[in-house]
Parts: C-alpha cells; structure tokens; sequence
C-alpha cells in the first residue's frame, strides 16, 4: 500500500457503542494533538441510534499537512468485541490494540502474530478515579503512554473539555488519564512507535466543517438563522443557537423545513443577512419557498449537507448525490449559486462569500457540503480574518427612497424590480421612507404587482432581467481551484467537487515518489458551471478521471453538458462511505498507467 | 402618515362584485389610516388565494407569499425587525389547510403581530373546493357526495393552544370589524382575526344573509367575560354550526373571544432583536474571540 512511511504518522482507532462518549474523548485526544502543533483529521462513523449499535472515531495525528482519513489503524482502542472482531485487520503489522481484559473479550483473535495486545484494566482505574464513565479517558492515557507522548496537552485538553462542569470533573479526568498513561508506559514502554510535538508549530484551528461554515456566517454578519433539526445538518442550529446572544442573531428552530426556508425570505425581505442550513430531506420541503426566493429576488443562504438518499436513505453517512438535486430544485427557472466546499479552510471562506454573492445578485446561494465536511474535526490555518469583507451590493439601508431617482418610476414609487443591464435592481429595505413595494412569489412588473406579470412583454422582461444575474455570477464567483501538476505534463488530470479534495490531495501526494504527475482541478462553484476553465484543463490533459460520490455520475453529467466533453474514466463510490485516498491512489495509478 | 387614497394608489380589485374581500378591504385601510402610522412602520403579508390577489390592491410594504405559508414570512419579517408591525392575510384554505401546522406554531409562539384570516368557507381561485372549515356534508366539486369531515374550528384551536388574542368578524358588518382590527392591532401579542367572508359565487350556502340571520356581538351579551378562556374556548364550540340548520338554533357569536392584557411575546424572549438585525451586518462581525474556543 502507498502508506506514508511506517511511523511517520499515528492513527487511532476508538471502537465501541454508541453512547460512551467515544467522539467526545477522540475529540479530546484530537485538541491534546493540535495543542502540541501536529495535524489531525478525524472520521466519526456512527449508526442513526442513540445507545447501543457500533461507533468508531478514527483520528490521523501528523507533523505534516494531511488531508482525509486513511483506511489503516496504528492503535485501536476497543471498548467492545465488536471493535474487535470489526477492525482488527485494519490494524498495520506492528500495531497494538488497547483493550479492557474484563470487559473486551478478545478469544480467537488474540494474540496474534501481527498485533500487540494491550490490556488495561480500564474499568477498574476509571472506578478508582472517580467512576466507570471515564473508562474512555483512561484509554486516551494509556494511548498517549504507548506512544511515548507527554501528558500535558492531553490534561489542558481535558480541562477545557470541561471547563463548565465542576472543577472536580476535570481533576477526575485528569487523574484518569494520568493513572492509564504511567500503566502503559510501564507495560508497554517498549513499544517502537514514539509521536513528537511540534512546540514551534503555529496556531491551528480545529473544526468540523458546521462550525467551519457557521464561523464564516457569523464573520459575514448574519442576523438570521432558522432550522428544523436533520442529520448531519444538526450540529450547525446548534451552533448558531450557542452564539445567538454572544453574537446577536435570531436563531429559530421552526416547525419543519417549509417554515425554516420561508422565514428566512421574510428576515431577507427586511435585509437582515439570513440562512438555514439541511440536508437534502429538508431541502426537499424548502424547494418551493426556494423558487420563491429565486422570482421574489431574495438574498439568502442554504446550506445543504448531503448524506445517502433518496427519502431518509442513511441519516448519518456521506455522499455526493445532490448535485444535479440542488442545481435543479424548483419548479421554473431562475438564477442561483451553489458553492461546494472541499475542507474546512473552504468552509469558512464560501460561507461568508456566500452572503456576498447572494447580496450582490439578489438571489439564493446554496452551500452544499456533504457528512464527511459537517461531522469530522480537520485541523486547519487559523482563519484569516482580515480577508474577510462585507459587500451588500446594490443595498439601501436607510434615508429616503427620493434620493435614488433612478430607481423610480410614475408618481415617484420605487421600483424594486427595476429592470437593468446587470439585472440587479436597487435594493431598498422597508423602514426606509417612500420604500412601499410588493415583494413577490408571482411573477410581477417592476413594482412587485403582480397582476402586471401576466403581461406577456412584462413577464419577458422579468425573466430576462434575472436570468442576467447568472452572468454577472460568473464575474464574481471563486473560480475552480487547480492543484499538482501543470495540466499538459501531468501523466493523469483529475477533476472532481466538494469533499474529494481532501482524499485527491492526499493520493496526490503519495504519487509523487512514485513519479506519477498528476493535475487536480475542484469545481468550487459548480453552479454556474465553469464550463471554460473545465474544458480547457480536460483538453490540455493527457489521461482525465473524475472522481464523484455517486451512482450516475452528476458532475461528469454537467461536464458532458456544459463542456460537450467527456472524460477517460471515472470513480464513484456510494455505500455511504467517503472515498479514501487509498481507493483515490489506486485510481489515479491505474489511469496513468493506461496512458 | 397613512391615508387611504394613498394605500389604494395600487392596482383595482378584480374580486367578484359583491365578495366579502371588499369590506375587509375597506375596514383594514379605513383602521390603517387612523392608526396613524406611516407606510415605513408595518409590513404587509399575504397568502394565496382570492384574499391574496389583494396584494396587488394596496400600496405598502408588502410581501406575498406562497400558498400557506404567509406565517413563516411574516415571522421572519417580525423576528429580524423590531421596528415593523407586522400584518399578515390568509385565507381559509391557505392559512387552516395547507399551512395549518404553521397557524398551530404561531399561535403558541405568540409573535407580536396580526393575523386576518378570510374564511369563506370554500375554495374560491381554485374554482370552488371544499375547505377546511366547509360545513360537514357540503356538495363541491372535490366532494359531490358532500364533505365527510368535521371542519376546523380555528377560534377553538387558537384557544386551546394558547393564543393571547382571538376575534371572530364578519363581513357584512364593517363597523364591528373595524373595531376587532383596532384592538388586534393593539394587541401586544399574536392576535387572529377570523372573518366570515361570504363568496358570492361559489358558497350558495353561507351567505351574507346566511349569517345575518345567525350572527350575535359578544360584547352585547351581559355576561361575557373575554378575559376567561374556559367561557371563551365553550363559545367556541357553538361556531360548529350544521349545513341546515335553522336561524334560531344555530348562532353564531362574533366579537372578541379571548385577550390576555399583558402577555409574553416571542420577540420579548429574544433580548438580541434590539435593533433591525441588517445593522449586524454592516461590516464584518469580530468573531476573534469566538474562534478563540476552536
């Protein structure tokens, strides 16, 4: 296997069932990692259940920038049988696994010629601790201690975990890992594997890609936000509800989706910057008041986070199986931005470029990510925040609407819908004087009325002047991102969106001591199409892949369609599972080898 | 400040001559006008329906919105600023029908602001349907053999779920709905108003005579107490009226059901909505110490 070299880097796997708290205590180890300036990237797989089932955290630790997850496990941490008998073979030769004897049963499969064992009385520490609940704890001492890593940034992480419980809590905790971390230095301090910080390293952040995404909100200004609750897309309510008297926004959790998207055209309509954020389920709901934004030329944002459909399909799994979905959803036609994030650092920027756009042209903007950006921790350059900009386009706040004759029409009302060379009419909220207007879902003549849509040369105009935005779009959305090589020496050019990036740049990087060069593009906007930056690095290639999350192939779909050219191969994956850089490798090699 | 004349510099009203639309029409201008606000102090929402063709019939601060979903708009447009009274029109299909989950979730959240059903009992733009507060066994087109259901008592419903501001008009009394419209838009909390509105040429059953035989003022009765919600939630029932019933065995009240002086709205839970939320978004928001936890 293409593996970074043996020892280079650490992964840890925790296996258990869900309810012990297995993601809290790997986020924890995770933090204690960036604490002490390595890299992480961590992968929390888990079934649609509250207790019970079978969860894993899966956390890669690096001095070196990484990019996904990876298939193998260095140290697997198994709170059950289960976890054995799972994920036993994902552990490289040499690897250990650390086990409770009493608890973990591990008959039949050890020992075992490959693997070290590593009992620890988990439970019985935990008890002497303060109580069995901190068996996770112990487990991430003994983690550390096997691998010969201090425990002061595990103890700061621990201590942040819980800053806001009872001080006693975090000295349980504390005593907890220190008591597994000296029993395995002790028993196992043999062990070859040794993980070294990195004290000069600067500053990361550590986020998923919901507080990736609701950190760029909040910078953007927003003042509205409203959700109903569904997987992966969760997490982000949560989130804007925990800053919501801190930063100043109205954060409603509505009755369903219909609600959430409609309330957030009204808060658009008073020129508050407002979003909701679902999965592809709730967007279902959301698509008619979606289209309303469109015709009613509202600026609002939706995240849509993609997981397995169609219907309830795999609540708490990832796919790329949206695309065409949200490109398409609603009945009509209108203009729309969809931004599709690769990582966290992506996260953060398209979210507050995303209020921009909408604002600049008037119309939604969609963010669509998928359960592997929403649920999983990458640490990433602390976000520059001097980058960040406000541009509220053509946005009358205040005054009188007679300063802005232009925007005028008989008897001196305001035209909101003003038809234009851009297509952007001037924008002035209620609350300012003479801005009476009628806002609306019909189709409408310049006022808003919307009796005069029905007018055949009144309906032309209209549709004509917002369908221009989708031009101007083009002038002011992110350009897709290229990676690796130049296209016309790269032995293999790989085109994919979204969450494929990370495990694209890591295959890419393991290619390289074998001399494959390879040319890697992201469509970062997928909607509007790229569709000359698309063809000319697709013509300028040798050999071309694409690389989606999905049974039919939407984005080479759209390359098909928008480009009229098609490419060599293709990788798709839709069990639910993201792509791995091993399968991206694989791929990748085979491709150029054919060349 | 608002004056009728100006609120009618809007397009003519293509509603069926006779419609019960006309009066509230006139009530609500007639109410807007002596309130003494100014076209940037409210904005106006509106469903879909024969009731939301009026949204073409007054100039204001308006937004009409989908079939049904009127309240979420307007719920947004109250919870991002403060500084707009917020009125809201529905009909009986758009606002009991298809948009009855969000009549439930606005009531019970008691968002400051005013919501004016039209219930005329049947589906007019769509060619004459039965409703949701179509009388039990009425022959329509969706139902020839006659509609088999109860109909939805939103008076009752809004009660029991707490509503802090329940009157029911009628339309062929403008002076009486003048009044509800006043104190509904005084009201410091979610008020509903439900207007019998009689379409003339669909509903051959509930017409205005219909009801002038049947209605009676709650305020004129001795010992109504509007501030009791068991009395007010008892009436309630008594709107459940049947197809053939005769006059004097089926009254119908009308007036002020329910008022609750002093409530606790949703945007009195919400300390942040001190200002229009756009002033969060005039430059970028210091998030530096926020970021701090990450």
């Amino acid at each position: 296997m293409p593996l970074p070299q043996k020892g280079s880097e650490l992964r840890v796997k925790i296996g258990g069932a869900a309810g012990l708290g297995i993601k809290a205590a790997g986020q924890t180890l995770a933090r204690a990692f960036v604490n002490a300036g390595l890299e992480v990237f961590d992968l929390t797989e888990y079934p649609s259940l509250i207790r019970g089932g079978h969860s894993t955290y899966t956390l890669r630790v690096s001095p070196r920038p990484i990019s996904s997850h990876v298939e193998t496990v260095d140290v697997l941490i198994a709170f059950d049988r289960q976890t054995v008998d799972k994920h036993l073979d994902e552990v490289i030769d040499g690897g250990a696994v650390i086990f409770d004897p009493e608890v973990t049963s591990t008959d039949g499969r050890l020992p075992s010629r490959r693997v070290r064992p590593v009992p620890v009385p988990l439970k019985k520490f935990a008890k002497e601790a303060g109580g069995p609940i901190m068996a996770n704890t112990v487990a991430l001492g003994a983690a550390l201690g096997l691998v010969h890593f201090p425990l002061d940034t595990l103890a700061e992480s621990i201590a942040a975990q819980f800053a806001h419980k009872a001080e006693e809590i975090t000295e349980q905790n504390i005593a907890a890992a220190t008591v597994g971390h000296g029993y395995v230095s002790k028993m196992a301090g043999d062990f070859w594997m040794k993980v070294e910080g990195l004290p000069d390293a600067p500053r990361r952040v550590l986020v998923d890609g919901n507080e990736a995404v609701g950190l760029g909100a909040l910078a953007a200004g927003i003042g509205f936000y409203a959700a109903y609750p569904m997987t992966p897309a969760s997490s982000l309510l949560h989130f804007m509800a925990a800053h919501e008297r801190d930063a100043g926004v109205v954060v409603k959790h509505t009755e369903d989706e219909l609600a959430a998207m409609n309330m957030v055209a009204g808060a658009a309509f008073t020129g508050a910057r407002s979003m909701c954020a679902t999965s592809g389920g709730g967007f279902a709901l959301m698509t008619e008041a979606f289209g309303m934004a469109g015709v009613s030329e509202s600026a609002v944002v939706v995240g849509v986070f993609t997981r397995p459909g169609p219907a309830t399909g795999m609540p708490t799994w990832t796919e790329q199986s949206d695309l065409r979905y949200v490109i398409h959803a609603g009945q009509g036609e209108f203009p729309r931005v969809v931004l599709a994030p690769g990582d966290q650092t992506d996260a953060f920027d398209l979210s507050w470029k995303a209020f921009n756009l909408a604002d600049q042209l008037q119309t939604p903007v969609i963010i669509l990510g998928d359960s592997y950006l929403s649920d999983n921790r990458q640490s990433v350059p602390y976000f520059d925040l001097d980058t960040v900009t406000v541009d509220r386009g053509k946005l009358v706040s205040e005054g009188d609407v007679s300063d802005h004759p232009d925007a005028l029409g008989e008897h001196g009302d305001y035209l909101r819908y003003k038809v234009t060379f851009d297509g952007v009419s001037l924008r002035v909220l209620p609350g300012v004087k003479g801005a009476t207007q009628l806002v609306n879902s019909y189709e409408h003549d310049e006022y808003g009325w919307g009796q005069n849509g029905e007018i055949a040369a009144e309906r032309t105009a209209q549709n004509e002047k917002r369908m221009r935005k989708l031009e101007l779009a083009r002038t002011l959305v992110p350009p897709p991102a290229v990676f690796g090589a130049d296209t016309a020496e790269a032995d293999v050019a790989v085109l994919f969106f979204g969450t494929t990036k990370g495990p694209v740049l890591e295959a890419m990087r393991w290619l390289e001591p074998d001399g494959v060069k390879v040319a890697a593009m992201q469509v970062v906007t997928v909607w509007p199409f790229p569709a000359e930056e698309v063809r000319q690095f697709l013509g300028a290639a040798k050999r071309t892949v694409i690389v989606e999350g999905n049974y039919t192939g939407q984005l080479q779909g759209l390359v098909r369609e928008q480009c009229l050219v098609d490419t060599d191969d293709t990788l798709h994956r839709y069990d639910g599972r993201p792509f791995s850089p091993e399968m991206v490798y694989a791929k990748l090699k085979e491709v150029a080898d054919n060349g | 400040m608002v004056k009728v004349a100006d609120i009618e510099r809007a397009l003519e009203p293509t509603w069926c001559p006779g419609c019960g639309n006309f009066n509230m029409w006139k009530a609500l201008k007639e109410v807007l006008e002596e309130s003494g606000m100014g076209f940037e102090d409210y904005a106006m929402v509106w469903g879909i329906g024969c009731h939301g063709n009026g949204a073409d019939f007054y100039r204001s601060q308006g937004f009409h919105g989908l079939h049904g979903r009127a309240l979420p708009v307007a719920t947004g447009i109250a919870l991002s600023n403060p500084e707009l009274k917020v009125i809201v029109s529905m009909g009986d299909g758009d606002g009991y029908g298809i948009g009855g989950n969000h009549f439930i979730h606005s009531v019970r959240r008691n968002i400051d602001m005013m919501a004016i059903y039209h219930n005329n009992q049947i589906y007019g733009l769509t060619t004459g349907q039965a409703s949701p507060t179509s009388d039990q066994f009425m022959k329509t087109p969706s139902t020839p053999g006659g509609v088999v259901e109860e109909p939805v008592n939103p008076v009752g419903v809004a009660i029991a779920q707490g509503a802090t501001f329940v009157a029911r008009g009628f339309a062929g009394d403008v002076d009486h709905l003048k009044s509800l419209y006043r104190q509904a838009l005084d009201h410091h909390g979610f008020s509903l108003v439900d207007v019998y509105q009689p379409c003339v040429t669909w509903n051959k059953i509930n017409t205005f005579k219909w009801f002038r035989d049947r209605v009676y003022k709650l305020e004129e009765l001795d010992d109504y107490d509007s501030s009791d919600r068991t009395m007010a939630f008892e009436t309630s029932m008594s709107t459940f009226h049947e197809l053939t019933c005769a006059p004097d065995e089926c009254k119908i009240p009308i007036g002020v059901f329910y008022r609750e002086e002093e409530s606790f709205t949703y945007q009195d839970g919400l300390p942040q909505l001190d200002r229009p939320m756009w002033k969060h978004a005039e430059k970028p928001r210091d998030i530096s110490e926020i970021l701090k936890e990450y």
